[in-house]
């Protein structure tokens, strides 16, 4: 892919080169850049790794098209880019053709305009949405287009027919991920560079806290918030930020690499978000609680495809596999790497979950008391910090 | 050695400066083609998305209008300010700054009736926008302070106001701990006139008609143009430049709040961060291709409006998003290019003694001696 | 020719330089010995500024040649010349004000890499060996006017500039500092660098200069080999000197009618703030020309400017026919028949991008009106009106004005200011720059107007034309009237000697 962009360069600066010198020759007609070839449906970042599940038996075309509607763009090693993944993944289960746009604004027309353009251009029979703000919108859509199924991520609304939303219960490896994080941090700070102070973004601190003190009981979590997805800029210097306070262990709820670059050049530690980030940082790489959409997205292309969609609030957790722990870096300590297998086999098989009692909140209340585990409905709307952060949980 | 220099026109023909806006066009769309071309999409099934999309039938219309009502008013809002040699960089808060109390105006009147409801959000969406230009406004007629920095900085701060607002004190109790304000009221909603136009066009409309004969047919244009222009002759003409400069900056800002307002009942159904969408920031780019003419706005907006549309839509064909930028902005510059070379024209110049001076012009009207 | 030149640390040969308008240079020569310091003098618009930008590479001539260190020059940019060895200090400073007085002065000409310290040691060095003490490390916007001067000179030195040019050094200085820049400008010369010094200020240019060129319309009338053996009283007369051309003939004495223009006790501040009218009494009558006679920069701006409500006074009142009119608009005053022909045509007088009707209708557009809107076709009747009346020489009313000439735009401007009968016109510079039939026919309107019964208040820098128009003279000089003259019966000499603050009181 790369060598034919180059080559198709050279050709257009050798033209270009041939004009500049031959002007005024009347052989040397101007090279009109004809197009040689149908387009390639391209995606504009080689995978660094090939989806997990190894494909099965060849899949067969069930004739669905699929479009995928994204917030950042697909090479942001992140939120998005684990979408794009998923996206492969399934379009190489099912063998469903699949169209994606990338970097569209939650507000104003332009998401309205694209779905509308995959639905009526493309003829997509569902739409996969993957920002939260995209949620009105999506709804209206989905009144408008009742032979279109709408799915979207991280929202709440749904409808009776075409409309329904799925997330994963991402604090459960983030639980995971801290008790990696409590292990190695020497100061006993940890930096948590956050986005926003929804009750995502809270639920995944919480839960990370709760691991970190599980082995590490003197722990504290310094929250900085962003008030962006993804800024590579502002991210780094949030994250320098904290490390500069005394943290030597940065964890985040970002889209980009940049923390992680902040703590590897500070020579601290980093829990990277979304996917296994440790190429980009190898050596300040603990591990990640990361995304694995494609089974779900293989799930919904399936069921369209035979007829039998029906719209839900989907909220998966490491039982279904959406969510998951990434390799832990060789350094966590032994007993630490297995307790974590433990724990992990208990959130599988549901015989414990995060947020079970006693939890106190940061002024020392109990939120859940001793031997009870907090409802869904509760978690969904999570609007406090428990003990052991620092920070302010309204932004 | 010869160099060239640009020389401004002394004049330039309406028809001049709209041919070097369609030439412009044209050799970025011959550009854009080698580029598509060396990234693997096909140039002409591109080229026919994007046209399609911007203007074939009513809906890819309705887009292009829906796009074409914010970047009218920005664009409108930057070139009231700019026919005075004033740049308003800061549309898109201003934008906000209207929404915002527009909002709150919306939230303690929810229960007027929706004509009333919406008159007093627009009025109060003007307010808005030249509440957040009165710093800057006083600041530069009575202090001198460039009203290109602090206006761009208040963009910033309407942005963190509607952050901490939805955080805060206006945080929709139903929206599941989500950060979000409480949608505007239905019966705010402006009524629509076909697929996503509502009648936030015609109002944008009738402002660009009445700006652009106030500016160039009143003796309030007059002066303002003069102030712009000359300002000490304006002030020998009796012209209170401090007086110009406020109310030049006021109307701006309230054009922008306006605009702000109008995304706000028109098109979207809450007040975001995002509600700005970036329109105030190309209303720069609107004004100045339409050489700061409220008359040429209308027209720029809506060429910008299907830009963006057709750039956008043709991610569908596989189009990466930064193809389709480049794309957008190669369009958008050839368009400013062509505008750089029909209002100046290249000299070269030779060595000392050979050249008269560039700041000399053969004026298209030879007078001498007398 | 080489040889000719080589004793010339400048030579400007044969400028010229045309601007839309204005004819600024018609082959003015400046001839500069190395190791001097040359006083270019000259009344405002003589075409000191363009000559000096000739050789600073700001402007390039329209034909002539120049000659530095014995080279033939042809500069493309200021950059040009700076390699060249000119060096130029303007009246505003250009310096960078958050930055240290050592770093603005390798600004632009710094190795690549800046060693602060190392640096701020060199200007340390620099600034001592010219007696022109300026701490490196102190930031330009903590400095004095002086100092900063300081700073730009050095800047030059750094540069390694042969030439310095100065315009206008001492305007922004206290008498000490004056002192001080002439003694550093004296070391310069010493060191075998030139000084050119532009100014207006008689005894410091005696004080300071050895030679000295004067330059009137564009071209040079006069060179003085030996600055100590001319006085004050004939520079002051080379300067305002007899130009070439008719004037039109002093029409006969008239009985002056009731006074309609008086100023009392008037005081007012320059633009730097510095007191540039003092107690100023003076009358103007109908049918009288008042000529103010003085070396430019003596107040006659200022003068014009609170007369036609452009500057506030600080005391003292104005009155047309005995209305008090002290601080009023100048769009009002107009209403009040006070018409004003400013000095800058083309800045104040008149918008230079804009058309001909728009600059035709500025004092009238409010009457202008149909409704809520100016009617075009009355503001165009009205220009129409003006053009024909005052035989302006115009192409498409809609065009810009600034691609009319200078005679032209003048004939329109005086034109607009007489359309409404003034009872008082204020006429500054009005005929400079123009070609001898421009001159003619301006000061054939104002003799008109004063046949008219319009009381004339006329300054200007040229003598001949004063002498030749005014009923009475009165002579300005550091922002106080010295002396009242009648025409007829006083010697250029005495006129000079008072233009030089050598009134007898």
């Amino acid at each position: 892919m790369a060598k034919k962009f180059l080559l198709k360069l050279l050709v257009v600066l050798a033209a270009l080169t041939l004009i500049a010198v031959g002007c005024g020759n009347d052989d040397d007609a101007a090279p009109a850049p004809a197009p040689t070839q149908a387009p390639t449906e391209a995606p504009a970042l080689e995978p660094t790794e090939a989806p997990e599940p190894e494909p099965t038996e060849a899949p067969m075309d069930d004739g669905v098209i699929a479009a995928f509607v994204f917030v950042g763009p697909v090479g942001d090693a992140g939120w998005t880019w684990a979408h794009n993944e998923g996206r492969r993944f399934a379009e190489s289960q099912t063998g469903a053709t699949t169209h994606f746009a990338e970097d569209i604004p939650e507000d104003g027309p332009d998401f309205r305009n694209i779905v509308v353009d995959f639905i009526e251009n493309e003829d997509a029979d569902v739409i996969f949405a993957t920002s939260f703000g995209y949620m009105d919108a999506m709804e209206e859509l989905a009144g408008e287009y009742p032979d279109v199924v709408f799915e979207h991520a991280s929202g709440y609304k749904m409808n009776e027919d075409n409309f329904g939303n799925f997330f994963g219960r991402m604090y459960q490896p983030r639980y995971l991920s801290g008790m990696a994080a409590g292990a190695l941090t020497e100061a006993n700070q940890i930096g948590y560079v956050a986005a926003f102070a929804i009750p995502e973004v809270l639920r995944g601190i919480n839960a990370f806290t709760l691991g970190a003190q599980r082995v590490n009981p003197d722990v504290e979590v310094h929250v900085t918030w962003t008030l962006t997805w993804f800024d590579p800029a502002v991210e780094g210097d949030s994250a320098a930020a904290l490390l500069e306070a005394g943290a030597d262990v940065i964890a985040m709820h970002q889209d980009s690499t940049a923390p992680g670059l902040a703590a590897q050049d500070a020579g601290a530690r980093w829990v990277s978000y979304n996917s296994d980030m440790s190429a980009f940082a190898p050596d300040a790489f603990i591990t990640a609680p990361v995304w694995n959409w494609g089974p779900y997205y293989a799930r919904i292309i399936d069921a369209v495809a035979s007829g039998t969609y029906a719209p839900g609030a989907y909220w998966g957790g490491m039982d279904d596999g959406i969510v998951a722990l990434a390799p832990l870096a060789a350094d966590v300590p032994a007993d630490v790497a297995a307790e974590i297998d433990e724990v992990a086999a208990q959130l599988i098989d549901g015989s414990w979950d995060v947020f079970t009692g006693e939890i106190r909140d940061q002024d020392g209340n109990v939120v859940v008391a001793a031997g009870e585990t907090m409802e869904d409905g509760p978690m969904l709307g999570m609007e406090f910090f428990v003990e052991g952060v620092v920070g302010s949980a309204t932004g | 050695m010869i160099r060239p220099v640009l020389v401004r026109r002394d004049r330039v023909l309406p028809a001049t400066q709209s041919l070097g806006f369609v030439v412009g066009i044209l050799v970025a769309l011959v550009l854009g083609a080698i580029l598509l071309w060396v990234s693997d999409n096909s140039p002409a099934e591109v080229y026919e998305r994007m046209f399609d999309s911007a203007f074939m039938g009513t809906d890819s219309l309705s887009r292009t209008l829906e796009r074409t009502t914010p970047l009218a008013l920005t664009g409108l809002s930057v070139a009231v300010a700019g026919s005075m040699g004033l740049w308003n960089i800061g549309a898109e808060g201003q934008m906000m700054a209207g929404a915002i109390v527009a909002t709150g105006v919306a939230m303690m009147a929810d229960g007027l009736s929706g004509p009333l409801l919406i008159a007093v959000m627009l009025a109060s969406g003007v307010a808005g926008g030249m509440l957040l230009m009165l710093g800057p406004a006083l600041a530069r007629s009575h202090l001198g302070v460039s009203e290109i920095i602090t206006t761009l900085m208040l963009v910033y701060v309407a942005i963190r106001v509607v952050e901490w607002l939805q955080v805060g004190p206006w945080k929709d109790p139903g929206s599941l701990g989500f950060p979000r304000i409480e949608e505007v009221p239905d019966q705010a909603s402006l009524p629509g006139l076909f697929g996503r136009v509502n009648i936030g066009a015609l109002i944008a409309l009738g402002l660009l008609i009445v700006f652009s004969l106030a500016v160039s047919r009143t003796a309030w244009g007059y002066e303002l143009r003069l102030a712009g222009s000359s300002p000490d002759t304006a002030r020998y003409a009796g012209v209170s430049l401090r007086r110009k400069v406020l109310t030049a900056l006021l109307l701006s800002g309230g054009i922008a709040g306006l605009a702000g307002t109008i995304q706000l009942t028109g098109t979207e159904v809450r007040l975001t961060p995002g509600l700005s969408n970036g329109f105030g920031f190309s209303g720069i780019i609107v004004a100045a291709l339409a050489l700061m003419r409220p008359s040429g706005v209308a027209v720029v907006a809506f060429v910008f409006g299907a830009v963006q549309v057709g750039g956008q839509s043709i991610q569908t064909l596989g189009v990466s998003s930064a193809i389709s930028d480049i794309l957008q902005a190669m369009i958008l510059f050839g368009a400013l290019v062509a505008a750089v070379f029909f209002n100046y024209r290249i000299r070269w110049t030779g060595p000392v003694g050979e050249s008269s001076g560039e700041e000399l012009e053969e004026p298209d009207i030879a007078v001498e001696g007398a | 020719m080489a040889s000719e030149n080589a004793d010339h640390a400048v030579w400007l040969r044969g400028i010229e330089k045309q601007f839309p308008g204005v004819i600024a240079c018609a082959g003015a020569d400046l001839r500069v010995r190395p190791g001097t310091i040359h006083a270019l003098l000259g009344e405002n618009g003589a075409g000191k500024t363009t000559m000096v930008n000739v050789l600073a590479g700001v402007y390039r001539p329209d034909a002539g040649e120049v000659w530095v260190n014995g080279q033939r020059c042809s500069f493309h940019s200021p950059a040009d010349a700076i390699a060249a060895g000119v060096g130029m200090v303007y009246q505003e400073f250009r310096l960078v004000p958050t930055l240290t007085v050592a770093e603005n002065i390798v600004l632009g000409s710094a190795p690549r890499l800046l060693r602060s310290v190392e640096i701020e040691e060199r200007v340390a060095e620099l600034s001592a060996a010219y007696g022109m003490v300026a701490d490196p490390t102190r930031p330009v916007w903590q400095l004095s006017m002086g100092e900063r001067q300081r700073v730009e000179i050095l800047k030059s030195l750094w540069r390694n500039a042969s030439v310095l040019v100065m315009d206008e050094p001492t305007a922004v200085l206290t008498p000490g500092e004056a002192a001080e820049l002439g003694a550093a400008l004296r070391a310069m010369a010493e060191g075998g660098r030139s000084v050119i010094y532009i100014s207006h200020k008689l005894d410091q240019v005696v004080a300071f200069c050895d030679e000295a060129t004067v330059l009137r319309q564009g071209k040079t009338v006069a060179t003085v080999e030996d600055l100590q053996e001319v006085d004050l009283t004939s520079l002051a007369e080379m300067m305002v000197g007899s130009s070439e051309g008719g004037y039109v003939d002093r029409p006969p004495a008239m009985e002056a009618g009731p006074e309609v223009l008086s100023l009392q006790g008037v005081c007012a501040l320059n633009d730097r703030g510095l007191p540039a009218l003092i107690d100023i009494n003076m009358t103007v009558h109908a049918g009288e020309i008042v000529g103010i006679v003085g070396v430019s920069g003596n107040g006659q701006k200022e003068l014009a400017e609170v007369i036609n409500g452009l500057r506030r006074p600080t005391e003292g009142r104005v009155t047309v026919k005995e209305l008090d009119i002290t601080g009023a608009s100048p769009g009002d005053l107009y209403g009040m028949g006070l018409a004003y022909v400013p000095e800058d045509r083309l800045g104040v007088g008149l918008a230079p991008k804009m058309s001909v009707v728009d600059n035709a209708v500025v004092r009238s557009y409010r009457s202008q009106r149909q409704g809520i809107f100016l009617s075009i076709t009355k503001c165009v009747k009205f220009c129409q009106s003006l053009v024909e009346r005052f035989a302006v020489r115009v192409g498409r009313l809609n065009d810009p004005i600034a691609g009319l000439s200078g005679g032209n735009l003048q004939r329109l401007l005086l034109g607009r200011e007489l359309a409404e009968q003034p009872s008082v016109l204020v006429a500054a510079q009005p005929s400079r720059g123009l070609d001898v039939q421009g001159v003619a026919a301006i000061q054939g309107h104002l003799v008109d107007q004063r046949a008219a019964g319009v009381g004339v208040l006329l300054i200007s820098e040229d003598l001949d034309e004063l002498l030749a128009l005014s009923d009475r003279l009165l002579v300005m000089f550091e922002g106080r009237i010295v002396g009242e003259y009648g025409p007829d019966v006083t010697p250029r000499t005495v006129l000079g000697s008072a233009m030089a603050g050598k009134a007898p009181k």
